[in-house]
C-alpha cells in the first residue's frame, strides 16, 4: 500500500494556509481534523462539529481517544492506531466510535501520518465518515439474506471454502454456520460428481462466464440427497480480482419427483401404446388368416356348387337346382359377411392418412361401384365442395349409405335416391336422402350399431354391418354421421366432415 | 401354378380348361417344391418329363417356403431363371402383400375371385393378356 504522508513545514505553518483551510472548513459530510503527534486534537472542521457534536472550543487540545467506546479505550486502541500510522503512515478502521451526547456511530476512520520537510514526524491528520446509514443498509441486507429459509445462501472464498451460511442453507443442507463455515464446498457433492471433478468445474465456469447455472443431485449433512438448481456468481472488487462466490441453491426435488412421475408416466404410455401396435399387429395377422382361410372354403363351395350347376344341371329337377341355389346364395351371404368384418375391423385399427377430397369424385367412385343400380341416384354436388378424410373409407361409407337408399324401398316401387352437398360453418354436410320404408325413431340409435337388423334376410338381404361401417368410418375421420326418418317417410342421412379450407 | 389348396388348385384348373386352347398347368403344392421343379434338382431333373415352365401362377400362403420366399429366391437367380414371369395368384388382398409382391419383381398381382363365373373371367383375360399379346422373355 502506498504511504500516504502529506510534508509539511511545521504545525503552526499549516494554520496560515488559508486557502487549505477555507477548502477543510467548508466539507460537512467528512470530519477533518490534525492530532499532535500524541493525539491531542489541533484542529477542527464543521463536519466534526456535525458528526461528533462538539465545538471546536471544547474539543481543541482533548485527547482523541475520547471518541472511543470503552471496550476499545480498555486495550488502549487510540494509541495502537497513532502506533500503526506512525511506523506505516496509514491507518485505517471500520467501528464504532462516541459521539458528544454518548450515542454511537459506525465509522470508517482514516489516519494519516504527517510529516515535515526534514521527515520528522509533525503529527496526524484524521479523517473520519459515518457510515451507520451504509452499515444499517447492509445490515438489513444481511439479515434479509440471513433469514431466507427457501434458498440456500451462501458465500465462498476463491478457493470454494465456505465463508457465510443462511437459514436457509442450514434448513436445506442441515449444517449449522459454526459447523461449516471454513469447509470447502465440494462436501456437498455426491462422490461421483466429486470424483468428476464437478466442484471445481462449476467455480471455473463461474469464474470465466460470471455465473455457472446447474441441476443435480447434492447431499445433505445426514448423507441424503436431494435434487437442487444452482447458481455460483463469481464476486470481484472494483479492480476485478475474484474475491470470491456466492452461491444460491434450491431444493427442488418435489419439482424434480414430479417431472420424473410426468416421464414415468409418458415412458408407461410408450409401452403401452407398443403394446397396442403389437396387438394390432397380431389383430391384423389375424384377419389376414380370417380372409385368407375362412374365404378358401367358401370359394370351394361356391366354386364347386357353380361347376356343379353348369356341368350337371341338366341331371337334376327343379328342386335339386334351387337346392344349388340357396348354396351358392349362402355362401355369398358369408362372403359378404367376411368382407364386411374385414372392413370394420380394419376401420377400427389402421392408420388413416386424411388428405383433401373432392365430394363429387367420392359419390361418383361409390355410384361406380353400384353399377347399375346407380341411375336411381340424383346428384346435386357442389364441384367445389372438399373435405379433409380418407378417400377409399369415404367412398365405402357413401358405397353403404348409397347402396342402403336403394335397397330399402317398397317391393315393387322404384328407389329414388337424392345425393347433396352444403357448405356449413368449417364442414360440409353430404346428405344421402331417400324415399324408401324409413325407420321408426326407436330403432334410429341401434342401426348404427354392429349386426343390428331391423329386417329379415328375405325382404332386405345384409349383414348388419354397412351402418356401423358408416359410423366408425366418419368418426375416424373426424366427422359425424346423423339419421332423420320416419317410419314410410323415407330417411335422410347426414354425413358431416370437415371443409378443406377455400371450399365454399 | 402353385398352389396348396387343392379345391382351389382344381377350380382354376377346371375354369383355365374352359377357356383356354393349348394352355398347360401344372401344379406343385408347396414353396419347397416349386423351388425344386424351378432349379431342376430331383425329383425334377429331367426337363423332358418337367419342362421349363413359361411362366409362374404363384400362391403367396404356401406351406414351407411362401409365394414370397419362392419369388425372392426367382429374382436372385444369375441365369436367364430370374427373368421367369410371375403372376401372383392369391386371396389376400393386402397392401401389404401387394407391395412386397411388386418390390420383389412379380409382374402381376391377381387376386381369387370370390365366385366361379369371376375365375372364369380372370382365366379368359389372363390368357388373352399374356398368351396373345404378352412378349415373353427367352428363358
Amino acid at each position: 500500500m502506498a504511504v500516504q504522508s502529506i510534508p509539511l513545514p511545521n504545525p503552526s505553518h499549516l494554520h496560515s494556509e488559508r486557502i487549505f483551510r477555507k477548502l477543510i472548513d467548508s466539507v460537512t459530510d467528512y470530519a477533518i481534523f490534525v492530532l499532535d503527534p500524541t493525539g491531542h486534537i489541533v484542529t477542527w472542521n464543521p463536519g466534526a462539529e456535525r458528526m461528533k457534536g462538539y465545538h471546536a472550543d471544547e474539543i481543541i487540545g482533548r485527547h482523541f481517544s475520547i471518541f472511543y467506546p470503552p471496550a476499545d479505550l480498555e486495550w488502549n486502541k487510540p494509541a495502537y492506531e497513532l502506533k500503526v500510522a506512525a511506523e506505516t503512515g496509514r491507518f485505517e478502521d471500520e467501528n464504532w466510535r462516541v459521539r458528544k451526547d454518548g450515542s454511537r456511530f459506525w465509522a470508517n476512520v482514516v489516519i494519516t501520518r504527517l510529516l515535515d520537510d526534514e521527515g520528522r514526524m509533525v503529527g496526524f491528520g484524521k479523517i473520519t465518515r459515518d457510515l451507520s446509514e451504509r452499515r444499517e443498509a447492509e445490515q438489513r441486507y444481511r439479515l434479509l439474506i440471513e433469514q431466507v429459509t427457501d434458498y440456500a445462501i451462501f458465500s465462498l472464498d476463491p478457493g470454494g471454502i465456505v465463508r457465510s451460511w443462511n437459514t436457509g442453507a442450514e434448513r436445506i443442507k442441515g449444517y449449522k454456520a459454526e459447523e461449516i463455515i471454513g469447509q470447502h464446498f465440494s462436501r456437498f457433492y455426491t462422490d461421483e460428481d466429486r470424483a468428476k471433478g464437478l466442484p471445481a468445474q462449476m467455480l471455473a465456469r463461474a469464474t470465466r462466464d460470471g455465473h455457472a447455472e446447474t441441476e443435480g443431485w447434492r447431499v445433505r449433512k445426514n448423507g441424503a440427497r436431494f435434487w437442487s438448481l444452482v447458481v455460483i456468481t463469481a464476486m470481484r472488487d472494483e479492480e476485478g480480482n475474484l474475491t470470491g462466490f456466492s452461491k444460491v441453491t434450491r431444493d427442488i426435488t418435489d419439482r424434480k419427483q414430479l417431472l420424473d412421475q410426468v416421464r414415468q408416466h409418458a415412458h408407461e404410455l410408450e409401452l403401452r401404446v407398443a403394446e397396442r401396435d403389437k396387438t394390432n399387429a397380431e389383430l391384423e395377422a389375424f384377419s389376414y388368416s380370417v380372409s385368407h382361410d375362412l374365404r378358401a372354403p367358401l370359394r370351394a363351395i361356391s366354386g364347386f356348387t357353380a361347376a356343379l350347376q353348369e356341368d350337371y344341371g341338366d341331371k337334376l329337377d327343379e328342386t335339386g337346382r334351387d337346392y344349388l341355389d340357396q348354396v351358392l346364395q349362402a355362401s355369398a351371404r358369408m362372403n359378404q359377411l367376411v368382407t364386411d368384418l374385414l372392413n370394420y375391423s380394419r376401420l377400427t385399427r389402421a392408420d388413416m392418412e386424411l388428405q383433401p377430397i373432392a365430394v363429387a369424385a367420392a359419390v361418383k367412385a361409390a355410384l361406380a361401384e353400384l353399377d347399375a343400380d346407380a341411375q336411381h341416384v340424383k346428384l346435386a354436388i357442389d364441384k367445389r365442395h372438399a373435405v379433409v378424410g380418407h378417400e377409399a373409407t369415404l367412398v365405402q361409407v357413401l358405397f353403404n349409405l348409397i347402396g342402403n337408399a336403394l335397397k330399402f324401398h317398397e317391393p315393387g316401387k322404384q328407389p329414388r335416391v337424392t345425393v347433396t352437398s352444403e357448405r356449413n360453418d368449417g364442414t360440409i354436410a353430404v346428405r344421402v336422402r331417400d324415399e324408401g320404408i324409413g325407420i321408426a325413431p326407436q330403432h334410429q340409435e341401434r342401426i348404427f350399431k354392429v349386426f343390428e337388423r331391423l329386417h329379415g334376410q328375405e325382404a332386405y338381404p345384409g349383414t348388419g354391418i354397412g351402418l356401423a361401417i358408416v359410423k366408425r368410418g366418419i368418426e375416424r375421420m373426424g366427422g359425424s354421421v346423423r339419421v332423420q326418418s320416419d317410419l314410410g317417410q323415407g330417411s335422410t342421412f347426414t354425413l358431416e366432415l370437415p371443409a378443406v379450407d377455400g371450399a365454399d | 401354378m402353385v398352389e396348396d389348396d387343392p379345391a382351389d388348385a382344381r377350380l382354376v384348373q377346371r375354369a383355365f380348361q374352359k377357356v383356354n386352347h393349348g394352355l398347360k398347368l401344372l401344379r406343385l403344392k408347396d414353396g419347397d417344391e416349386a423351388v425344386s421343379y424351378l432349379a431342376g434338382d430331383p425329383p425334377f431333373d429331367n426337363r423332358l418329363l418337367y419342362p421349363m415352365p413359361e411362366m409362374v401362377l404363384l400362391d403367396i400362403k404356401l406351406p414351407r417356403r411362401s409365394g414370397l420366399e419362392v419369388l425372392e429366391w426367382l429374382r436372385r437367380r444369375t441365369g436367364p431363371l430370374r427373368r421367369l414371369p410371375v403372376v401372383m395368384l392369391t386371396s389376400s388382398r393386402h397392401s401389404v402383400d401387394v407391395n412386397r409382391a411388386y418390390e420383389l419383381g412379380a409382374n402381376s398381382y391377381l387376386a381369387k375371385p370370390d365366385t366361379a363365373s369371376g375365375l372364369e373371367e380372370l382365366a379368359r383375360s389372363f390368357q388373352q393378356y399374356w398368351t396373345r399379346f404378352n412378349q415373353p422373355p427367352s428363358l
